[in-house]
């Protein structure tokens, strides 16, 4: 048996387009999640433990169980309970969303609480706000922190959006499916897959790096 | 100018503060001595709330700041205060230091910050240090940065929270240079401190502190010649 590179070229379209998607699902999902996970993580935090008993509760949820699961739920059930019909794109970034935001959360948490209190109390006796303190000069340093935690956390965002094929979102790992079906092929699909995220988690990786050598301060 | 009235403060079971009546007037330095564990640097972070209290009243300027009503921010720009481990923000240089606050919280220019943050890091002696960060400053000059910082806000009062014992011997003596100045110009201070020397120099008067209490005040020569009570000898014999 030979390697088909030209079943490959014949699907460079379909995968090139399912790529796109691939990139499009992982960066608004990065950034929705990012931002969720800023929020949730500030609430889990907060003082009254009553107020941040939900954060809590979300993280729990969300951290303890599969994404796959997150995924059937949220296409077949919660979307369809809202809108009365489902879309695979919108579910898919949904679920990845709300997944993210679970780890991201704690990313920011550990990041925060890493900041030695002694930088909330200079700036609080300077009769700063709690907010200017958090947006000044607590999160400006976790931030610097949690850059590698946070690019583990992309990455394997990324690598996760595959499992939306199960919902047939057309991503990249979709159309390498439907390339191994119509051939009964395996190495020429999922290599190529392979190949094409591992490619797109080191330009990943090479943006994180440079993010974290340029908030470097002497 | 400050006035502290039965003030407590307790952590869980803990009391830290039991009953503290204090007073103190403008352009005085009061100094702050006793054993470890005392209560002193908890009395001083009671003073501007970085402890909330448990109990009694702090008024600062004849206004009751532990009323729930006051606002403790504002409050604060008119009490500086200096730490032990200095707390300057590392993420940006020693200007930026002295001039974050004066603009979000006085809401100056940042023309205005720069100037009046540059004749301070001069009075301080650092002008040359402006634009470095502090990570590449020595522990003297990390605190010499951060009494600028806290005097950016031109407070009324400063605090002192052993500014001293995190630095190297061969560096105290720069910050208390400084400090001295400070209380030349007619700066209100209160200073905990282990340094006896500055207690007695520079003191207008000294409080001595044990578990809780204050158990004696007076000017420094008295303190330090003719201590009234027993602990007051006790710990007093150890330091000198």
């Amino acid at each position: 048996m030979s390697f088909r590179w030209d079943i490959i070229f014949e699907y460079a379209p379909f995968l090139l387009k399912g790529t796109l998607l691939t990139i499009g699902l992982s960066v608004s999902s990065i950034l929705i999640g990012t931002f969720l996970g800023l929020l949730i993580g500030l609430g889990k935090i907060m003082k009254n433990k009553v107020l941040a008993f939900p954060f809590y509760g979300y993280v729990t949820v969300f951290r303890g169980t599969p994404l796959l699961v997150q995924i059937f739920l949220i296409h077949f059930g919660i979307v369809p309970f809202f809108t009365g019909e489902t879309n695979a794109v919108t579910a898919g970034v949904i679920a990845l969303s709300l997944n993210a935001a679970a780890y991201i959360a704690e990313i920011f948490r550990a990041g925060i609480q890493s900041i030695d209190k002694g930088q909330m109390e200079g700036a609080r006796s300077l009769g700063m706000t709690h907010a200017q303190t958090m947006i000044h000069i607590v999160l400006p340093q976790a931030f610097k922190r949690m850059i590698p935690p946070l690019g583990n956390e992309f990455i394997v965002l990324l690598k996760d959006s595959s499992l939306l094929c199960v919902i047939a979102a057309p991503e990249l790992m979709y159309w390498g499916k439907a390339m191994g079906s119509q051939y009964f092929k395996v190495w020429e699909p999922y290599l190529a897959c392979a190949f094409i995220y591992l490619f797109l988690t080191l330009i990943l990786s090479f943006v994180l790096n440079r993010l974290e050598r340029r908030l470097k301060t002497e | 100018m400050i006035k502290v009235e039965n003030l407590k403060k307790s952590f869980g079971e803990n009391d830290v503060l039991k009953n503290i009546n204090a007073i103190v007037s403008p352009r005085e330095v009061v100094v702050v001595i006793g054993p470890s564990g005392s209560g002193k640097s908890t009395f001083l972070r009671c003073i501007n709330q970085l402890e909330t209290i448990t109990g009694g009243h702090i008024f600062i300027e004849g206004l009751d700041t532990t009323d729930k009503k006051v606002n403790i921010n504002k409050v604060r720009t008119e009490v500086g205060m200096v730490f032990q481990h200095f707390n300057l923000f590392p993420h940006k240089t020693v200007l930026e230091n002295i001039m974050l606050a004066p603009i979000k919280v006085r809401k100056i220019s940042k023309e205005q910050a720069s100037q009046r943050g540059m004749e301070l890091l001069k009075k301080v002696g650092l002008a040359e240090k402006a634009n470095a960060y502090p990570d590449s400053l020595s522990g003297g000059q990390k605190q010499r940065v951060a009494i600028a910082r806290a005097l950016a806000m031109e407070p009324k009062i400063m605090l002192f929270d052993e500014p001293t014992s995190a630095l190297d011997p061969e560096m105290v003596g720069e910050v208390l240079e400084v400090m001295k100045q400070l209380a030349k110009e007619g700066m209100t201070m209160v200073v905990v401190t282990h340094e006896m020397g500055f207690a007695k120099e520079v003191g207008d008067r000294v409080i001595f502190m044990d578990e809780g209490y204050i158990i004696e005040e007076n000017i420094p020569s008295e303190i330090f010649n003719n201590p009234q009570q027993e602990r007051t000898k006790a710990f007093l014999s150890k330091v000198l």
